[in-house]
């Protein structure tokens, strides 16, 4: 059934001229399959891994304690103003190499390359993240702030229950729109050799010198995967929605 | 009704809220010069005067949001002056209600979520016990079909009803108003006084900060005149509003009656 669709497929595009033929090898088309699988892998444990790096650095950015506020502002400077491959770069060659010597060897290293792009790209991003959040926070009524404060709300207490929730909600389209642009960047994992999408047409195409075709395809990819997140970002929208305010 | 008697037991005992020369001001601006104001448990006191005149500040100072330069604040045993950490200032407010001229509901939580938050997250109470406590309260300010309802979907006055049943749930043993019906329609102000006149008559302890001037000399004890930081006058309803001894108390009285 399938390996007909398929012998289908490549037949008809040859008619227009394009070379979709590694699809018939399993050789080739498990692993881009897989490559499919592993981006949306990606994509979704560095959504995850972002939001949480953002809230605890809105967090931080939001504490009253200056040795709070002050790494986690220097660390958003710089995760946000240095290039996110570069980044990926120094995790990989520096850092993992750091690693496996204090551990004493490569084998004994835990960590995959897939591993370094989740970590660095939940960074990345979750420092995009903490500052749509602040300005979330600083969009909370100075008013709302002391009402919470009159029932006996902690400082913690204050961000958990009132901040946050009132601050994911004003920042939910710039949430999205990092979110979005987190999708895209998970082409990165190419750099070091990670399965994914784009590392997995590259081993196809240096092969057989269909780029075009490739091309078609993650370009369709990407924008599916993108456009699920929009979709999503909308919904949570509407969801958490306060009926009759602002609207 | 207040009476000179109430008004002549004056025993330490009774006294719930007790300021002593409280100082506070804002750059150069001397909001509070001096104030000393003494509350008894179950009264209701209403605290008029002009604009500007320091009183949302004084309320602010008993809850400690506000921090006083200068002089003493007592709540019962606890020395509101002297408290430092969080945790002290979290145990006084836990006693005390707020009730604010804009509602300042939680926009995100439905009426009964707004109303069990602070019982159930930070007194750490059981939710079932507290829901049903809670529905009572929305009955008892005549909002029990609204409990779904969010902030936002609620007019003026029915938001300001809900913040009193917030503030009562916490079973506060003092609630301050400050001018809770100054954000109001004319037509919503009667529902919000008729709340506040039923916890006075059941004694709860009361500090109004209010422009409503008949509802004052109705419902209070006791009358505070305060202008530029300082309180000129104090006595009771007929007194204040009918035979003011002070000038300047005169002349606001009568600026309000022409």
């Amino acid at each position: 059934m399938l390996e007909k669709f398929l012998h289908g497929f490549v037949a008809a595009a040859k008619i227009i001229g394009l070379n979709y033929s590694f699809l018939l090898s399993d050789y080739e088309r498990i692993p881009w399959l897989s490559g499919i699988g592993i981006t949306i892998l990606l994509a979704l444990c560095s959504i995850l891994g972002s939001l949480l790096v953002g809230v605890v650095l809105a967090a931080l950015l939001a504490s009253r304690q200056a040795w709070l506020r002050g790494p986690a502002r220097g660390l958003i400077e710089l995760l946000r103003n240095t290039p996110t491959l570069v980044q990926l770069y120094c995790a990989f060659f520096v850092l993992n190499m750091l690693l496996n010597q204090v551990l004493g060897g490569a084998e004994h290293n835990p960590l995959t390359p897939f591993h370094w792009v989740v970590l660095v790209l939940s960074l990345h991003y979750g420092a995009y993240h903490a500052e749509a959040l602040r300005a979330g926070i600083e969009a909370v009524p100075a008013t709302t702030r002391e009402a919470a404060l009159s029932l006996g709300f902690s400082r913690v207490e204050l961000l958990r229950h009132v901040e946050l929730p009132l601050a994911l909600r004003f920042s939910l389209p710039a949430l999205t729109s990092n979110l979005i642009n987190l999708v895209k960047s998970t082409a990165l994992g190419a750099a070091i050799a990670v399965g994914e999408l784009t590392y997995a047409s590259l081993m196809i195409w240096v092969q057989r010198d269909n780029v075009l075709e490739l091309m078609i395809f993650i370009f369709l990819i990407y924008a599916v995967l993108t456009y699920v997140v929009a979709r999503l970002g909308r919904a949570l929208e509407n969801y958490l929605r306060m009926p009759g305010y602002g609207h | 009704m207040p009476t000179t008697e109430t008004l002549s037991l004056n025993h330490d005992a009774d006294v719930l809220v007790a300021l002593k020369n409280v100082h506070l001001s804002f750059g150069d601006n001397k909001v509070l010069k001096g104030v000393d104001l003494r509350v008894r448990r179950g009264d209701a006191v209403s605290i008029i005067g002009p604009s500007g005149s320091g009183k949302s500040t004084l309320l602010r100072c008993i809850n400690g949001l506000l921090r006083p330069e200068r002089g003493e604040i007592r709540v019962g045993e606890t020395a509101v002056h002297r408290l430092q950490s969080e945790s002290e200032l979290i145990a006084l407010r836990k006693r005390i209600g707020f009730v604010f001229q804009q509602y300042n509901l939680f926009p995100h939580l439905s009426v009964l979520e707004n109303i069990l938050i602070a019982p159930t997250r930070i007194l750490g109470k059981d939710r079932g016990e507290t829901e049903r406590e809670a529905r009572e309260l929305l009955a008892r300010v005549c909002l029990e079909h609204k409990a779904d309802a969010y902030p936002g979907q609620l007019s003026g006055g029915q938001q300001q009803r809900v913040a009193i049943a917030r503030a009562l749930a916490m079973h506060p043993e003092l609630v301050l108003f400050d001018e809770v019906t100054s954000a109001l329609d004319p037509e919503t102000v009667g529902e919000v006084l008729a709340v506040i006149r039923e916890l006075v008559k059941d004694g709860l302890t009361c500090i109004l900060v209010t422009h409503e001037m008949r509802f004052a000399e109705e419902v209070s004890h006791e009358i505070v005149f305060t202008e530029g930081g300082e309180i000129v006058e104090q006595g009771i309803p007929a007194q204040i509003f009918h035979n003011p001894v002070n000038a300047r108390t005169r002349s606001f009285i009568n600026a309000l009656a022409g």
